[in-house]
């Protein structure tokens, strides 16, 4: 396969600490939590009441008002967040170009809400009274199409599912697709909606915070016993760098190296020699045009401490924030970090982020299942 | 009764279709003046099915074409 030079030329991120790139950076800068209180179903039979929650969000200010009606909470935040990108890519898209351009979609959980209403209408009138408004949006593509249909984006419309490492697994695969030459840009995103049925499945299988210990994200701090749910949505414009050039756009940064392995272990459980990872890790870096010699300095960030466990659009949020890592040079911080474990005994950034030029960032997604990827973004000169 | 049936169902047909109960007059069709698709269409019917617990045969449906029509056929059902 031919390999393009693909470069970064937008940008829109709905995240539970900001709403806009300009938000969404800034929160990160001065290590703002977006964890709060749930409001969007009554968590009184849990034990845990906190997540990353997105409740200032008002779709009408990016999208039209009517049909918003029709519009489920996952495609409102996947739309509003894929405006901004567009508009941030100055990307015009036309009768001309519509098969040049495409949208590759992360996400996993984000229909369950519909899934649950609809069988809750049928569980209370009936099987023959559902509510067929709500069938649309109960399939895992339904965001992604409805991206496509909105902004009149014919090239291809996929959705990848695969857990936590679902953003970086869609991001891959609008790569090799530029490199086989179909396509020219892509609409790269990552959406996960917080409801009932996540939120009690997870906390079901004890993986929250707060059920022993304290109710607080904390990665690599002692303390730490368990996720905080996130959600929101991520979407990145990526695109040929010709193509990008030729159009006169902004570039904010170029893909590198990217590769994703499976490791097979155990449901629910890491690998405990991260073989996939560590794979996943060395391919990025071996389809990357940089050697590991010219590494000499990696601090470690997990923005999770300020948004949470946001899935399958964890690694867009990561993107999202790299960029502005590298465009206003700082690393965000890991804010909760207090108790030093003698396991993790690494640079996490603590607390308050740090100011320093960034060249290059390397962005791992993995889950206990199984999946794993990882990113290298790079400064474009 | 016959009047309250009558607003009852343009409001429920105003909120699907988010137009406003004024502009939706008896003979204005749903398909040509308000651009109502197959997937609205099913809406209203399920709607309509769910408030009178009543199931329009699939021969029915395409046979009203407007909140006239809709109101008439409520009325035979119901009446």
């Amino acid at each position: 396969m031919d390999t393009r030079k693909i470069v970064v030329t937008g940008l829109g991120v709905i995240a539970p600490n900001g709403i806009g790139k300009e938000e969404f950076w800034s929160s990160l800068k001065e290590g703002r939590s977006g964890i709060k209180p749930v409001k969007r179903f009554d968590t009184s039979g849990f034990k845990c009441k906190l997540a990353g929650e997105i409740q200032d969000f008002k779709p009408e200010e990016f999208l039209e008002s009517k049909g918003l009606r029709d519009l489920e909470r996952t495609s409102r935040l996947l739309c509003s967040a894929a405006k901004m990108a567009i508009e941030d890519a100055d990307l015009d898209i036309n009768e001309k170009n519509t098969d040049d351009i495409g949208v590759c979609t992360g996400t996993t959980l984000s229909s369950l809400w519909n899934v649950a209403e609809f069988n809750k209408g049928a569980i209370q009138d009936g099987p023959r009274f559902t509510d067929a408004a709500l069938f649309p949006g109960m399939v895992m593509n339904a965001a992604s199409s409805q991206v496509s249909i909105r902004y009149n984006i014919q090239g291809f419309n996929t959705t990848i599912s695969t857990g936590y490492s679902s953003s970086i697994d869609a991001l891959k695969y609008a790569i090799d697709f530029i490199n086989l030459r179909r396509i020219k840009a892509v609409l790269v995103g990552g959406v996960e909606s917080l409801s009932l049925v996540n939120y009690s499945g997870f906390y079901r299988l004890g993986f929250f915070a707060g059920i022993k210990g304290e109710e607080l994200s904390c990665p690599f701090d002692k303390r730490r016993n368990g996720i905080l749910l996130g959600e929101g949505a991520s979407v990145v414009v990526i695109e040929d760098e010709e193509y990008a050039l030729e159009r006169g756009a902004n570039i904010y940064a170029r893909v590198n190296g990217i590769g994703n392995c499976f490791d097979t272990f155990k449901m629910g459980k890491y690998h405990p020699e991260a073989t996939g990872l560590k794979e996943s890790i060395k391919e990025a870096m071996r389809n990357s045009d940089l050697d590991v010699s010219e590494i000499d300095y990696i601090p470690v960030s997990s923005i999770k401490s300020m948004i949470g466990e946001s899935f399958s659009a964890g690694g867009l949020f990561q993107i999202a924030a790299s960029v502005g890592s590298m465009y206003e040079s700082f690393i965000p911080p890991t804010i909760n970090y207090e108790v030093r474990d003698d396991d993790c005994d690494l640079d996490y950034v603590a607390n308050k982020s740090r100011i320093t030029r960034i060249n290059n960032v390397l962005i791992n997604n993995y889950g206990p299942g199984g999946s794993n990827a990882a990113f290298i973004l790079s400064k474009w000169n | 009764m016959i009047n309250n049936i009558e607003d009852e169902i343009r409001e429920m047909v105003s909120k699907i279709l988010e137009v406003p109960v004024e502009e939706l007059a008896p003979g204005v069709d749903f398909f040509k003046d308000l651009n109502v698709d197959s997937l609205k269409a099913i809406e209203i019917v399920a709607a309509f099915e769910k408030k009178y617990r009543i199931i329009v045969p699939e021969d029915d449906i395409p046979k009203i074409r407007n909140l006239g029509q809709l109101i008439e056929y409520t009325k035979n059902i119901t009446s």
